[in-house]
């Protein structure tokens, strides 16, 4: 034998098959040997290569994976019989020899793999070995069972805190991927998974108990941190998910309830004490357990609701309608900075919140016309009043927010009506700008209809102004007369409030309620000149003929209602440091015995002195019956508009199908009651708009 | 109305005057034999209910109750008739009687009414109507005539142009009514309107209380909150379940 040419003389000698294999099973030995360097690779090959061209393919492949298979064995051998720590190490060589030794004799038998093996249907050579190192080694009894509970046994020393060797982890996860995809999952991910199962069960329990809520959690995030990290480190990408999966179901999911309500550290005291930190954790750590975020969600949205609930019907912040507003505020910030800091944003979240507030902040029929209030405070006291530096555009924003959740939106804008009114009567608007800012907001939510009314009482301020400014342009300076402001108020624009009789010194007709005069008063020998409403002018008037009057002369002479008229006597005699008249006896409250006295000892800094604005008040009870009433009684012709309109497109239409009609219709503005619903449409078939189907009586028809 | 040729004038006349009938039954029998005289004559007597009623009797009998100085009966003639009837003026069956005459008001009768309502129900004198009355009475007891009845009486109990029917009137009418047709929750719907209601009664109201005595068990076990009943007897349901005159399963 030497190199040369293939000659067909080498296939009559009968013994051509065991010489070569011979030289070939040799070979091998030494590869399993670490004596791979002496051999001649191209002679090795050569000898392959001649066996299967003469047809012995079937014979080396065969007497190959024997040959394989005792060395395997050995090596077997050599890996059981290793002691404890060494045992992986072990495997581990002796996988290595066994690659290499496999790619040497693959290129050897390089031609058989590509001419016998695919005609015949066998394995390669380099995964034929493969095959039988999983079968003969790793899966040998003797050595399966150990290599399974090393690893795991590894993992669990690390979870607990030790030191392992990880590159032998990694590398003996390797191998088993190597071996095949199934073999990583079934001989080591699954058995792995279950041991995390139970390990995380053990964890978690034990946790719970020692630890509240936001230690807790930390743990887990830690811990979930830890499994990424293995994973990344010594096992199969794939693997990252599935032991996610299992220690969120371990330690979040079936913790879940038991977390989100503990007392004292659960979500609920999280979100009273601004725990932001802890409920970004719940949430990031929640986003994947199943019903997570959707119970997170509806934990908050009742406790918002409770807590909500709470403040709108205690009968002490009642007292107060701007701080009660304020309060409101407060609480729509606080959750607004936990959703942005805490929950990312998340629009879900947003909108439990939103259905939250809209549902406390209606349970009290009030809110409406405090939220006016607040709004007319602001106004008036512009920037420097506000409680911190917040811009006042800021503020009337916020308030807008809270509007939107107002389900009688026509209840607000009565009392915003009256309010404006008010304002601009007495001149107490700190800010046109402000104002009209406000307007344009509510034109923008509500649409033209809602705001075309106040709009024109600005244009008769403005045309009040101009006017009262060429009146005294034209006057030829007679400064004696008393001075007049006039307002001009367009009939319709201004809002109507029953206008009480009051016997006014000279006869003005108007609003007695809300105008304001100037007057010169001499108190002993100093000259004032006050600034006071209308009613208390009519009061101070009738001091010009006496010193002293009793209540009842009072109210006879100025017939004005009783009410007003003892809150108007209040600003006159109760008030420190505006007490033009003295009141006998003295008393807080007016009485219908008391009297009252000229104060010629009244004194102030100032020449001009305002007593008593007309300023927007929280209404009594009957007032506020009375406005209550008549926003009923304007709802119903909308209503009945609403049905005419409904029933003259869809011509019949059954009861039922009306009421969630028109209820579509007006909810913008408030929520119509089903019963009055159902009385207008009482009062349509009476009035032969409407009428009942013969066949059918649930049905109406609409009348032509 | 068309107006009739001469010919058709003249079979008209004969008619009448052959069998004492009305103008209005001529004009009927002439149409259904479609202008042919003796025809005509067949239909007339083979209907049982076209019976001979003698125009001149009714005009006299209407003469004797109508008013001096109106071409109307009112009260007064009411009464009387009612006395030559030998019935309460409060008795149903003057109902059933105006109902046949489709009286506008309750005690006032037109001529046209009078007579046309007399020859429709077949009989031109007093004693003959005395004779029909139970069977007039009995009328009521058709499901179909009561619910026309009941439905007849809204408009001839109200006012003159008024559109509800005062709640005292109503109630009267109520207790008339179905005094002859047993309702078992007559009395407490008629407390409740006294306690609660004190309005007028909306026709809507009248004729819906009819479907509803028609078709809810007096347990009120089917009564259905979304039937569309009218707001007064959902108030009325409430009333009973509030009293505890039901026992309803919410």
């Amino acid at each position: 034998p030497g190199c040369g040419p293939f000659k067909h003389r080498v296939e009559v000698d009968p013994k051509f098959f065991d010489k070569s294999w011979k030289k070939l099973d040799d070979a091998i030995r030494e590869i399993y040997n670490h004596n791979a360097s002496g051999l001649s690779f191209e002679e090795l090959y050569r000898t392959a290569y001649n066996m299967v061209l003469h047809k012995h393919g079937g014979r080396l492949y065969d007497k190959l994976a024997e040959n394989l298979k005792g060395h395997l064995r050995e090596m077997g051998k050599l890996v059981e019989a290793a002691q404890g720590g060494l045992f992986l190490e072990e495997l581990q060589r002796r996988w290595a020899d066994h690659i290499k030794a496999l790619q040497m004799i693959r290129d050897i038998l390089m031609y058989m793999d590509r001419t016998f093996i695919p005609s015949s249907k066998k394995t390669p050579v380099f995964e034929h070995g493969l095959e039988l190192w999983r079968d003969i080694v790793v899966r040998s009894p003797k050595i399966h069972g150990r290599l399974v509970d090393t690893l795991l046994e590894l993992i669990h020393r690390e979870r607990m805190g030790e030191m392992i060797n990880r590159g032998l982890m990694r590398n003996t996860t390797k191998m088993l991927m190597e071996l095949g995809s199934s073999v990583y999952q079934d001989d080591f991910e699954r058995p792995f998974l279950e041991v995390s199962a139970s390990f995380y069960s053990g964890e978690s329990q034990q946790c719970i108990e020692r630890c509240d809520c936001g230690e807790y959690l930390k743990n887990a995030e830690k811990r979930l941190a830890e499994e990424s990290e293995r994973v990344s480190l010594y096992m199969d990408a794939k693997t990252a998910d599935k032991i996610a999966n299992v220690v969120d179901k371990e330690m979040l999911s079936i913790h879940m309830q038991r977390l989100f309500l503990m007392e004292n550290s659960g979500l609920v005291n999280m979100l009273i004490n601004d725990k932001h930190e802890d409920l970004t954790r719940m949430y990031d750590l929640f986003k994947r357990v199943p019903d997570g975020h959707s119970t997170i969600r509806s934990l908050m949205a009742s406790h918002v609701k409770e807590t909500g609930k709470i403040l709108v019907t205690d009968p002490e912040r009642l007292r107060d309608p701007v701080d009660f507003v304020q309060r409101l505020l407060n609480e729509k910030d606080k959750y607004d900075e936990i959703v942005s800091v805490s929950f990312s944003n998340d629009k879900t979240f947003q909108n439990a919140l939103n259905a939250s507030f809209e549902h406390f902040i209606n349970l009290n029929n009030r809110s409406p016309e405090f939220i006016s209030l607040y709004v007319d405070d602001k106004l008036r006291k512009g920037v420097k009043g506000a409680a911190n530096e917040e811009d006042i555009e800021t503020v009337l924003d916020k308030v807008m927010m809270l509007f939107r959740y107002l389900q009688e939106k026509d209840v607000f804008e009565k009392y915003y009506k009256q309010h404006l009114a008010k304002r601009l009567l007495s001149g107490k608007t700190s800010s046109d700008e402000a104002e009209r800012n406000m307007l344009v907001k509510l034109k923008t939510e509500c649409g033209y209809q809602f705001t075309s009314k106040l709009e024109s009482m600005f244009t008769d301020l403005k045309t009040s102004q101009d006017t009262m400014q060429s009146f005294y342009a034209n006057l030829s300076g007679d400064s004696d007369g008393p001075t007049i402001s006039v307002q001009i108020l367009t009939t319709g624009s201004w809002p109507t409030q029953p206008c009480a009789t009051c016997n006014l010194p000279p006869e003005i007709l108007g609003q007695t309620n809300m105008g304001n005069a100037d007057i010169k008063a001499t108190f002993g020998d100093r000259k004032h000149e006050l600034n006071v409403s209308t009613y208390q002018m009519c009061v101070l008037m009738l001091f010009n003929s006496t010193d002293t009057l009793t209540y009842k002369e009072i109210e006879q002479n100025t017939a004005i209602p009783p009410v007003d008229l003892k809150r108007c006597l209040q600003s006159l005699a109760c008030v420190k440091g505006k007490n033009v008249l003295r009141k006998e006896p003295m008393s807080k409250d007016i009485s219908d015995s008391d009297a009252f006295h000229f104060n010629d000892k009244f004194s102030s800094k100032l020449v001009k002195v305002k007593i008593g604005t007309v300023v927007a008040q929280k209404e009594s009870e009957p007032e506020k019956q009375e406005t209550r009433h008549r926003v009923e009684e304007d709802r119903k012709p909308q209503i009945e508009a609403a049905i005419v309109r409904i029933m003259k497109s869809r011509r019949v239409l059954d009861h039922n199908s009306i009421v969630t009609e028109v209820t579509k219709q007006l909810q913008a503005r408030f929520l119509p009651n089903p019963v009055v619903i159902k009385k207008r449409i009482e009062s349509l078939i009476e009035r032969e708009f409407l009428e009942r189907d013969k066949v059918d009586r649930k049905l109406y028809r609409y009348l032509a | 109305q068309h107006k009739l040729g001469r010919g058709s004038r003249d079979k008209v006349q004969q008619f009448m005057a052959i069998t004492g009938a009305s103008e209005k039954v001529a004009l009927q029998a002439l149409k259904a034999s479609d202008w042919h005289l003796e025809g005509s004559f067949d239909y007339f007597y083979s209907q049982p209910q076209i019976s001979v009623t003698n125009s001149r009797h009714l005009e006299d009998l209407y003469s004797r109750y109508k008013e001096r100085d109106a071409d109307m009966i009112m009260v007064e003639g009411t009464s009387q008739l009612c006395n030559d009837l030998l019935v309460d003026p409060q008795d149903v069956v003057m109902l059933v009687i105006s109902w046949h005459m489709k009286a506008a008001t309750m005690c006032e009768f037109t001529r046209q009414e009078f007579i046309d309502g007399l020859q429709s129900i077949g009989v031109d004198s007093i004693e003959k109507l005395r004779e029909k009355l139970p069977s007039l009475r009995a009328e009521i007891k058709d499901d179909n005539k009561f619910r026309e009845i009941y439905n007849f009486a809204f408009a001839w109990a109200r006012e003159k142009g008024q559109k509800s029917l005062p709640l005292e009137t109503a109630i009267g009418m109520w207790r008339l009514l179905f005094a002859e047709r047993h309702w078992p929750l007559i009395d407490h719907w008629c407390q409740f309107l006294q306690v609660r209601h004190n309005k007028a009664i909306s026709r809507d109201t009248w004729s819906q209380l009819l479907e509803f005595v028609k078709t809810i068990d007096p347990q009120l076990s089917n009564y259905d909150e979304e039937g569309a009943w009218p707001y007064l007897i959902d108030e009325f349901v409430e009333y009973l379940t509030e009293n505890g005159c039901v026992q309803r399963n919410k």
